[in-house]
């Protein structure tokens, strides 16, 4: 047969991205998402107050900020005094509520002055990358190293006690900040951009800016801007505080604070409200800030939980098979009936059986988001948060692993299931050598010392096919090619002398080329030394290959199973038919899409199973009887085929080829009850 | 690895040469003149234009810039307009006080910043969530202000402490420390948040990561998958932070400085902006700069340490 082509890449569940938490679906419509965040909602509500209260603070303000008052000096809060008086007797709510407008409105200016060069600046440069980006870069950073404190008070020194134009001038010093972040959002905007290049063609720079990548960057401005904000209000306080700013009679955040400073023996509370406004007034602004931050992320999660929670948790489709399948002797590991779900969740994964007898390689195949890197991860452990096995059993040379400790599973982890994994070259911590990284399992592994676990290490190197065993030993893991990084893996997982090896799409993330090196690593290593393994793999090229049987997945369960040829040469489950595309003996010249498209459809997510068949959705033959529960039947010798229809369709001879398939549903259009009866025992 | 260090220090010098003409440039945009300055406000228009050519102001930018980069070169930073002093030697006796203060308040905040932050990504649930809504806080309150209510606590209420004043640490190391006790916590509160969320962020994000599910299946402890492994990979953004924190911490100095008397660097910043002493702001900037570009060639240093691909680069 032919090598089948890798199948699409549905994508809805990735192993590393599990569902974790199930919300409601929002009902609060119309609310800004980073209202909802208590944080972010205080913030702003703190904010208007305090912008309102300070700018219209002439009109309402019980007290002349000037009006002292000896006999009430230092008084604490009254009904004449809210917030009690200064060592003058001057009230303090007026002059606090007088003070804001100054802090706030050059703030303001200092933003409008950091983002009118740094904006600009960062759009130039992302669109001009080359020359004119590492010139104003450079410039920028020479900015960022100035001392920006010492600067500010010589500009003071030099200007005087201008605060507004001291405000600018600060403004000017972190344009050189906003420039950096921006810069880095603006060039990420126009990549996604590019992609899109038809829909911009034609435009002129300026528009393209303005129409595509400033809306793009809205958020992470009014991040910085909000977080700025905060950060102008402490200078102009701080400035304040050191005498810098509206003189004495004129009321100041800053000063205020300074005079509690020596008033702490006689008059303590005049510390409270000064300090507390400003404070506060910084908080809100970095809350809004990390609120305004945490909004993408959370609207996009907010929207595929709501996905999943449409429809409530599905009963199991398929009434379990009567008799568990026996486990062979030679069998090195047995799963049974395996469940994994999010913690108070959807299940991911559900009545799953699988058996890998020594020596073989047992493929996990089906598109992306079918559970099969879940069900090969659960098999050491190492589940991420928030997902757990919640039922079956996983029998490992006669242990049950499901249930054991944390640290009992720590002791098979490496000596007896390894795992390699889909990303060679982030799967390598890359702050250590090569020869740290091996050296240190096989030191705890094998109990050997130092010297030796080295000369063990360049041998697992040979092993695994590299000839300059030495020089990859001392090299980094950014200095490996992938495949060479794979290799690494492969030994890696090999020094524990494993008797399970779980490889998790080990060639996806490979040049062609190299994948065909590494598949036949692996098929020299199960032969040598009587490996066993568990592949995931969505290639069925890979399967044919390598495997001794198959596991074909889909939305969670396994829909066919048993020997490679078996399963390969005669598939009985409509997926698998699929998969393989309409004919397996196309001519390896066939077109992809063809072949493809004969697959319409995505994999329904966790959550959204269909009661029946979960593949009933896509099935070309899908009837009614087949959206109601039904076991699982035997077939391929010791395997199984999922499908409530396989003696119908075996009878008819159907196989997945548009043309019978449009003539199949013509006919169950017609006279469906005689197909049915036909398949009727 | 040498090329890199040569690039580095070519930024420092050319760092410090646009301090210096933006500071040289900013007095002479100002519409006082050193003479006026420095012979106060009695001082006839003649006196002060006399005074003004003594000091060779009148002499062409470009010549005055020259004088001004040789005098640097020989470490000369020229007189205070106020009261004739040394300011090369003025700021040396200063430049410890501020120093100490600052390399302290970083020291801290790092310590205790990481183990909060890591035991927040670490833990997680509720004390994680206390953590980081507590940093998230601490971060944002203003340093004068929270100094000012540790004096209040500490050292009015509870006498722990002196409030003010500086004893040198060659004169007595135990009160050299409790001198500078009030203003490194003042500093630190601050710090140590700002540490303990990007630790927290970053540790956090390295947990996740592929790598680190290596070392799980290959059974590794987790103790050392957490302070070995992945520590080291979330060290370097949090080194990069402490940076950043030493030269905020070295410039906010003058605020806390001046609460708590201390006759550091800032000190002599405020008082230079509020007269006017032209030398002596020149002065401040240029040690500053030189200390903020000194502190960022030894955290690249460090960077490059930990992270291979910076050294290779
Ligand atoms: S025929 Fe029915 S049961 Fe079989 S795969 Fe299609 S939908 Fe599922």
């Amino acid at each position: 047969m032919s090598a089948p082509q890798p199948l699409p890449d549905a994508d809805l569940l990735t192993p590393d991205e599990p569902a974790t938490e199930v919300a409601p679906p929002s009902r609060r419509r119309g609310v800004p998402a980073f209202l909802r965040r208590p944080g972010g909602a205080l913030g702003a509500a703190w904010l208007v107050v305090v912008v309102l209260a300070s700018l219209t603070a002439p009109l309402w303000v019980p007290y002349d900020v000037t009006a002292q008052d000896l006999g009430d000096r230092l008084s604490l809060p009254s009904a004449d005094h809210l917030l009690g008086t200064d060592p003058l007797g001057r009230d303090l709510l007026s002059r606090i509520a007088t003070a804001g407008s100054l802090p706030l409105l050059s703030s303001a200016l200092m933003l409008v002055v950091a983002f009118g060069i740094g904006l600009p600046l960062a759009l130039v440069a992302a669109e001009r990358p080359g020359r004119t980006e590492r010139l104003i870069s450079r410039a920028t950073e020479v900015l960022l190293a100035l001392p920006a404190t010492v600067l500010l008070l010589a500009v003071i020194g030099i200007v005087g006690n201008d605060i507004p134009l001291v405000m600018a001038v600060f403004g000017v010093l972190l344009s050189a900040a906003v420039y950096r972040v921006m810069l880095g959002v603006a060039q990420s905007v126009r990549q996604r951009l590019y992609v899109d290049a038809a829909r911009v063609d034609g435009l002129g720079s300026v528009r393209v800016n303005v129409r595509h990548v400033l809306p793009a960057m809205g958020t992470v401005i009014a991040v910085q801007a909000a977080q700025l904000f905060g950060i102008g209000i402490l200078v102009v306080a701080g400035l304040a505080f050191l005498g810098f700013g509206p003189g004495e009679p004129d009321p100041s955040w800053g000063f205020m604070i300074n005079d509690a400073s020596s008033h702490l023996f006689d008059g303590p509370w005049l510390l409270v409200p000064s300090g507390l406004v400003l404070a506060l007034t910084v908080v809100a602004a970095n809350e809004l800030a990390d609120a305004l931050a945490a909004r993408g992320g959370a609207g996009a999660r907010r929207r595929s939980r709501r996905a999943r929670t449409t429809t409530p948790a599905p009963a199991p489709s398929a009434v379990p098979a009567a008799d568990p399948a026996p486990v062979p002797d030679d069998a090195v590991l047995a799963v049974r009936d395996l469940r994994v779900s999010v913690v108070d969740g959807p299940d991911l994964v559900t009545g799953v059986s699988l058996t890998v007898r020594r020596g073989t390689v047992l493929g996990l195949v089906g598109e992306s988001g079918c559970g099969k890197s879940m069900t090969a991860r659960s098999l050491l452990g190492l589940l991420p948060d928030g997902v757990e096995v919640s039922g079956g059993s996983i029998s490992f040379q006669g242990t049950d692993l499901v249930g054991l400790a944390e640290g009992e599973l720590r002791g098979y982890r490496g000596s007896r299931i390894a795992l390699i994994s889909q990303e060679p070259m982030v799967a390598l911590d890359p702050a250590f050598s090569v020869a740290t990284q091996l050296t240190g399992p096989i030191r705890r592994h094998r109990g050997v010392g130092r010297r030796e676990a080295r000369t063990i290490a360049a041998q697992l190197l040979r092993n695994v096919g590299i000839v300059d065993a030495d020089r990859i030993l001392g090299s980094y893991p950014h200095q490996l090619s992938g495949g060479m990084a794979q290799r690494v893996c492969i030994a890696l997982a090999l020094t524990g002398e494993p008797d399970l090896l779980v490889a998790d799409e080990p060639t996806t993330a490979l040049d062609v080329t190299v994948q065909a090196e590494i598949l036949s690593l692996l098929r020299a290593l199960v032969r040598d030394t009587g490996l066993s393994v568990v592949l995931v793999t969505h290639d069925l090229g890979v399967v044919a290959d390598l495997c001794d049987d198959v596991a074909v997945m889909y939305a969670g369960e396994v829909v066919e199973a048993g020997a490679t040829t078996a399963v390969l040469d005669e598939p009985r489950h409509p997926y698998t038919m699929a998969l393989l595309g309409a004919d397996p003996h196309v001519p390896d010249g066939e077109p992809v899409p063809e072949r493809l498209a004969s697959i319409a459809g995505t994999v329904p997510s966790p959550g959204t199973w269909p009661v029946g068949c979960r593949f009933a959705g896509r099935c070309l033959f899908a009837t009614d009887e087949c959206r109601t529960p039904f076991p699982a039947v035997p077939a391929h010798g010791g395997g199984l085929v999922r499908c409530v229809r396989v003696e119908d369709l075996a009878l008819h001879r159907i196989s997945w080829t548009p043309e019978e398939a449009g003539a199949e549903i013509a006919a169950v259009d017609v006279v469906p009850t005689e197909i049915t009866a036909g398949g009727a025992r | 690895m040498l090329a890199f260090v040569a690039r580095r220090l070519a930024f420092a010098v050319v760092t410090v040469l646009v301090a210096v003409l933006i500071s040289f440039l900013l007095v002479h945009a100002s519409d006082t003149t050193p003479g006026a300055v420095r012979l106060g406000a009695g001082a006839t228009a003649a006196d002060i234009a006399a005074e003004n050519a003594r000091l060779g102001w009148d002499d062409p930018l470009w010549q005055q810039f020259g004088d001004y980069l040789a005098q640097l070169v020989r470490l000369d930073l020229g007189t205070s307009l106020i009261d004739g002093r040394d300011i090369e030697a003025d700021l040396a006796s200063r430049l410890p006080v501020t120093a100490s203060i600052a390399v302290l308040a970083t020291l801290l905040s790092g310590v205790v910043g990481v183990l909060l932050g890591v035991t927040a990504a670490v833990r997680g649930g509720r004390l994680g969530k206390a953590i980081s809504t507590g940093s998230g806080i601490a971060l944002s309150l203003p340093q004068f202000w929270v100094g000012v209510l540790l004096v209040y606590v500490l050292s009015l209420q509870a006498g722990l402490l002196p409030a003010t004043g500086y004893v040198p640490f060659s004169t007595d190391p135990g009160r050299w420390l409790q001198s500078v006790a009030l203003p490194v916590l003042a500093l630190t509160i601050g710090g140590a948040a700002i540490v303990a969320r990007t630790s927290a962020a970053s540790m956090r994000e390295v947990l996740g990561a592929e790598h680190i599910r290596t070392l799980r299946a290959t059974g590794t402890p987790e103790w050392r998958i957490r302070y070995v492994h992945a520590l080291r990979s979330a060290a370097v953004p949090v080194v990069a932070v402490l940076g950043i924190q030493f030269i905020a911490l070295f410039g906010g100095s003058v605020i806390i400085e001046n609460l708590f008397a201390l006759p550091g660097l800032g000190q002599a910043s405020q008082a230079a902006a509020s007269s006017g002493d032209f030398p002596a702001l020149v002065g401040v900037v240029v040690v500053a700069t030189v200390v903020v570009v000194l502190v960022n060639l030894l955290l690249d240093l460090v960077t490059a340490a930990l992270d291979p691909k910076v050294r290779a680069a």
